[in-house]
């Protein structure tokens, strides 16, 4: 459905030289430099499929989904969508394919979203009944109902990205691209677009690919994780396997009295004879990060080392595993590993 | 899903109705832009022209015919400067192969005209290349110039009644001196030549506007297009008044039969020859410009980086 093979994509610019004789000598001769956004990137996204992609900014999340959504070419390598060249995709192929970017708007900013929307029916050629159909539906599921006909410059940002989505879907598509869809949305915003998304995966196996800084959003709508670092595939599996692969970790949350004595040096010595480290502490509570294999050993020990009033046991956060992917990603290149 | 051959004009229509809906969504907004503008040049014109049929009727004398001119010496009749509208000598005077009340037709013509042509305001793809509000249609099964032709449409439909309103306002106000068209078939002939031009300008500015893939900064080529089609249109002075040589070279180009030879039809000066021919040479350049655009569009495409995003 959706495949890179060794895709690189160098972007030119040139640099500024500041001062006045740097003026002078850009306006006589430019010094350009090559950027690699992608180094070689391989990836395969079955039908059906919820691929998140991850990566620290500048990592190439972004243009690899412009480059495997035809919007800009590859400088080589093999970007394939639905069987055809990405950068030449023909309108049948299109017509099974939806953008949603989180910080560029796809509907008319001055019209109401029902105009977009009418707009968008004759483009993608949806039937007057599947049109009426489709957007009662999704304005139902996202609580839009009554913000079809306001100008879309005054809604909210939640309910502009809401309708986004809704212009992304109406023409039913196979393949959705989704770049920060929940950027700077509040909690109950992100939770209804990953609710809505989630229930259109597993009712007409959707393809998506998600783009986001929220690992919450990863974590909710995706099964497959791709992790981006510099322009190259550092992890790429389940998220069962990401937490097993990079680290095996638990993470144990131990809450105590808040007025507790702890002698943090002997604990932090303590729990190292168990393999575990102190993540953190607070007032009341301590997060211990320990090895699967390892948890049995430690959790009779904490029970005796504190005075525990609750303790439970985590798969390690996302945020954590992906800060460790980069971490010893970078630790491999400066080592030559990688 | 509806076929593709009945989706094609839909969409136009859609994109039309869309683009009307954005053109009027602001109506002070509207009446400044497409209502007002343009009245300015016309206005100056008119005062220069006065002032210089004025000084040629002053220099002619009293009763100067057709063929006097001003080699036939200073007249006693007229003062420098005079209103040649109320001075019979001055309206004889022709300069340029034009009479005062001639000239004053043809700025009457201009303003007219002007509603008509498709200006370089009316588009705003530059900003969308450089803001990367392209990209959304990239992915959408449609040509996205599709859009800017709706534009199009909607602007000449529009324009069409703006400038049939200024024309009886211009009418009701100095009849005597106003344009009237000498036939209907004239006035068709005019219209024809006047939007196939205005297209020629669209697709010049649609091209100018691409130009936004490789430059930083596009709106003093815009500027610039749209001063020297309007010099060579005859928007500051009608071609055929202009020295032979400049008239023999700008009579080929379309921005002549876009502004200064739909007036002389509608005059009269010219005839339904010259409007199969204007047409003719306006078709092969409209032919050339769009696949300019083309070639332009999918070189520009290839340079796109999809900014913001």
């Amino acid at each position: 459905m959706l495949e890179a093979r060794g895709v690189r994509k160098v972007f030119r610019t040139f640099e500024r030289v500041p001062g006045l004789r740097g003026i002078l000598k850009n306006f006589v001769a430019r010094e350009h430099v090559d950027i690699a956004a992608l180094d070689g990137v391989d990836l395969r996204v079955e039908r059906g499929e919820s691929v998140g992609l991850i990566g620290a900014n500048g990592a190439g999340k972004t243009t690899l989904v412009k480059i495997l959504a035809g919007i800009v070419p590859a400088s080589s390598g093999e970007a394939r969508l639905l069987g055809r060249d990405s950068f030449d995709l023909r309108d049948a192929e299109k017509r099974r394919l939806a953008l949603v970017m989180g910080q560029k708007s796809q509907l008319w900013w001055d019209l109401p979203p029902i105009d977009s929307f009418r707009l968008l029916k004759e483009i993608y050629g949806v039937s007057d009944a599947d049109f009426a159909e489709r957007l009662a539906r999704f304005a139902s599921m996202l609580d839009v109902e009554d913000r079809l006909k306001i100008q879309l410059r005054q809604l909210s940002l939640g309910q502009r990205m809401k309708m986004e989505i809704i212009g992304a879907f109406l023409h039913s598509p196979e393949v959705v691209f989704l770049d920060e869809p929940t950027i700077g949305l509040d909690l109950i915003s992100r939770e209804t677009i990953r609710r809505f998304l989630v229930g259109l995966s597993r009712q007409r196996s959707v393809t998506f690919v998600l783009t986001s800084h929220d690992l919450e959003d990863i974590e909710e709508t995706c099964r497959r994780i791709v992790v981006l670092d510099q322009g190259a595939v550092a992890f790429d599996g389940g998220l069962t396997d990401l937490s097993q692969r990079v680290t095996g970790k638990r993470a144990v949350e131990v809450h105590v009295h808040p007025n507790a004595r702890i002698d943090e040096e002997s604990l932090v010595a303590e729990l190292s004879l168990h393999g575990a480290e102190l993540a953190g502490r607070s007032a009341g509570a301590l997060t211990v990060i320990v090895s699967a294999e390892r948890l049995a050993e430690l959790v009779p020990r904490l029970f005796s080392l504190l005075e525990v009033k609750d303790l439970s046991v985590e798969r390690q956060p996302l945020e954590r595993l992906i800060r460790e992917i980069y971490r010893r990603g970078i630790k491999a290149a400066e080592g030559g590993e990688r | 899903m509806t076929s593709a051959a009945l989706r094609a004009p839909a969409l136009l229509l859609r994109a039309v109705a869309y683009e009307f809906r954005k053109r009027i969504q602001f109506r002070a907004g509207f009446f400044v832009r497409e209502v007002l503008n343009g009245t300015v040049e016309p206005l100056v014109m008119l005062f220069v022209y006065t002032a210089l049929y004025g000084s040629a009727a002053a220099i002619a004398g009293p009763g100067a015919g057709p063929g006097a001119g001003p080699g036939a010496g200073p007249g006693a009749g007229s003062e420098v400067g005079s209103d040649p509208g109320s001075d019979p000598g001055a309206a004889a005077v022709a300069l340029g192969g034009w009479t005062y009340p001639e000239i004053i037709q043809y700025v009457a013509g201009l303003v007219v005209v002007r509603k008509l042509i498709f200006h370089s305001r009316a588009l705003d793809l530059a900003t969308e290349i450089f803001e990367g509000r392209v990209t959304k249609y990239l992915v959408m099964p449609f040509r996205f110039f599709v859009l800017h032709q709706g534009r199009f449409l909607q602007f000449t439909l529009m324009q069409v009644v703006v400038a049939g309103l200024v024309w009886l306002i211009g009418y009701a106000v100095a009849p005597d001196h106003w344009l009237v068209p000498v036939s209907a078939a004239a006035t068709l002939q005019a219209g024809t030549l006047v939007l196939m031009g205005s297209y020629c300008c669209f697709l010049i500015f649609f091209t100018l506007n691409a130009m936004a893939f490789w430059l930083d900064v596009v709106w003093s080529l815009l500027v610039m297009a749209w001063f020297v089609i309007g010099f060579t249109g005859g928007a500051l002075v009608p071609v055929s008044q202009m020295p032979a040589a400049f008239y023999g070279v700008l009579s080929f180009g379309f921005p002549y039969w876009m502004i200064t030879a739909p007036i002389e039809l509608l005059m009269g000066r010219l005839g339904t020859e010259d409007f199969l021919f204007g047409a003719a040479l306006v078709a092969v350049q409209l032919v050339a410009l769009e696949v300019l655009r083309r070639w332009v569009w999918r070189r520009g495409l290839a340079r796109y980086v999809g900014a913001g995003m």
